[in-house]
């Protein structure tokens, strides 16, 4: 009960202390007008190539709009303590750092879906996207997914924020290399078979495709295997991060770099 | 005009002298051509690949200026050498210009490397149409966005978190200038819109240069339109330099 209160309080605190610098107007344009924009910016682009229709940019935009909030976040969740000169505290706790980090990316995975959710009624409305009632719940799983493995990923770039000085860098380009490698805007046939083999160990891929298989109706008996696929993306980056948590924690110690910007 | 140029000069230096700045203006470009190149293969438009190449270039100038144009006043505040660069003798629009003109200048690096990463990569034939005016074409769009970037630039004094705001506006001016989705694929009442943006006629030029067209008219229109924007940033920026000021809100971040 200690470790569930530890996840869910301590992530909720630490999400409104390294958070902070947002307000609702900072919030409405960069996390939900520039998730639309970028949605509408490929979907036209997409209906003038004609490389697939207006659904499959608008469901893959959608789940990729997680990834800035939940990688950004999941960054923050480790970096930010080391900017304001607290992560000393932070590692001074007698918990276990694991959980302390894992439960910090709870409420970013939140936001994700939020905003997922968000870009993808927008999406649908300005375009004119019908999605069938019953693939709903399927859809907020996948959203949920997507936004959940995302966030993990986002904390396994910022664990490499205790190894290295600028780790904002490193999550800038993994934001841009999602938005090509994840099949969300290149359908993923299209891409070279190393490109494709790289999408399949990212978070959104799978969360993808299971999005587009319910929002064509095709139910979630179908699209389970995407969606258990991204779960264990996420999962298997949860595990990466909190290892790397730990080695370079212990490394910080050791050469005293721990606060070192 | 020396002070310009000094001024340009330096600031490109400083931008050089960021990891962060450099990294990802090495690496972004790279990725959004390759993603053109795929998507544009995708849709058997291979003859195409060229202006595919050329857009992803202009979107990296664009957001090289954009975000360099929001972090022109919020990195002096951060750094703490706003309140000098105003006490500077000199107008505010000669000491923030220089500023925006380095964001278009070093972004002009994501056309060279889109174009080149094309060629070597995807071994994409550099046949301009018209090579010379592709050079004055470019140099007009990258002034055209330095000057549209002031106007920016000069908004941001009076916002504390410029930056942020910034950040929505990246794909709707690609959108609407027609970097790589042509604009008559978009709605109507988006014509008038992207008709005033110095953007839309500066990458107009840049492709026109690029498949065959009249540069020239374009070149003109984006050189003009950028210099309505200089003289209006120039206002606002006085003007909203004093509100700053007299409300003691210049350096608040």
């Amino acid at each position: 009960m200690s470790t569930l209160r530890l996840i869910t309080t301590g992530g909720a605190l630490a999400y409104r202390a390294l958070f902070n610098w947002t307000s609702p107007t900072m919030y409405a344009g960069t996390l939900l007008a520039g998730p639309t924009f970028q949605l509408l910016f490929f979907a036209y682009l997409g209906r003038q190539l004609r490389v697939a229709d207006d659904g499959f940019f608008i469901v893959g935009n959608a789940v990729l709009a997680a990834s800035s909030a939940c990688v950004f976040g999941g960054t923050m969740a480790v970096a930010n303590e080391r900017r304001y000169g607290t992560l000393g505290h932070v590692l001074l706790s007698p918990r276990s750092r694991t959980a302390i980090f894992w439960g910090r990316v709870l409420p970013y995975a939140g936001n994700g879906l939020l905003i997922a959710a968000f870009t993808l009624t927008a999406g649908s409305l300005l375009l004119g996207l019908r999605i069938p009632l019953a693939a709903l719940p399927g859809l907020g799983l996948a959203l949920a997914a997507g936004s959940l493995a995302c966030g993990f990923f986002g904390l396994t770039l910022g664990a490499l924020g205790l190894r290295f000085r600028d780790v904002w860098v490193v999550s800038n380009v993994a934001v841009a290399v999602l938005l090509l490698l994840t099949g969300v805007n290149v359908p993923r046939g299209e891409l070279p078979q190393w490109m494709i083999g790289v999408g399949h160990v990212l978070p959104i891929t799978h969360a993808a495709e299971a999005a587009r298989l319910l929002a064509a109706g095709r139910g979630l008996g179908a699209a389970a295997p995407a969606l258990l696929a991204e779960l264990l993306v996420g999962a298997g980056y949860a595990i990466v991060a909190a290892a790397l948590l730990k080695t370079f924690e212990a490394e910080s110690r050791r050469r005293a770099s721990l606060e070192t910007l | 005009m020396r002070t310009l140029l000094i001024g340009t000069l330096m600031h490109a230096k400083h931008m050089s002298r960021s990891p962060f700045e450099v990294s990802l203006a090495l690496v972004i470009p790279v990725v959004q051509a390759t993603m053109a190149v795929h998507l544009f293969r995708a849709g058997q438009e291979p003859h195409r690949l060229l202006e595919a190449a050329v857009g992803a270039g202009l979107m990296g100038v664009w957001s090289s200026v954009l975000f360099g144009s929001g972090g022109a006043i919020q990195n002096q505040r951060w750094q703490g050498t706003l309140e000098m660069i105003i006490m500077a003798p000199r107008r505010p629009v000669t000491v923030l210009l220089p500023i925006t003109a380095a964001t278009a200048i070093t972004g002009t690096y994501a056309m060279l490397a889109t174009l080149l990463w094309g060629r070597l990569l995807y071994g994409i034939p550099l046949d301009l149409a018209r090579p010379y005016a592709f050079l004055a074409a470019t140099l007009a769009c990258v002034a055209g966005l330095g000057m549209f970037g002031l106007l920016l630039a000069s908004t941001f004094v009076l916002l504390r978190n410029a930056n942020a705001l910034a950040n929505p506006l990246e794909y709707p001016i690609w959108l609407l200038s027609g970097m790589l989705v042509p604009i008559s694929v978009l709605p109507s009442w988006t014509v008038p819109i992207a008709a005033v943006l110095p953007t839309t006629w500066g990458a107009r030029a840049v492709r026109e240069a690029t498949v065959g067209g009249p540069v020239w008219p374009s070149i003109g229109i984006c050189l003009a339109i950028g210099t309505g924007c200089l003289l209006l940033g120039a206002y606002c920026l006085t003007s909203f330099e004093r509100r700053a000021r007299a409300a003691a809100t210049l350096a608040l971040s």
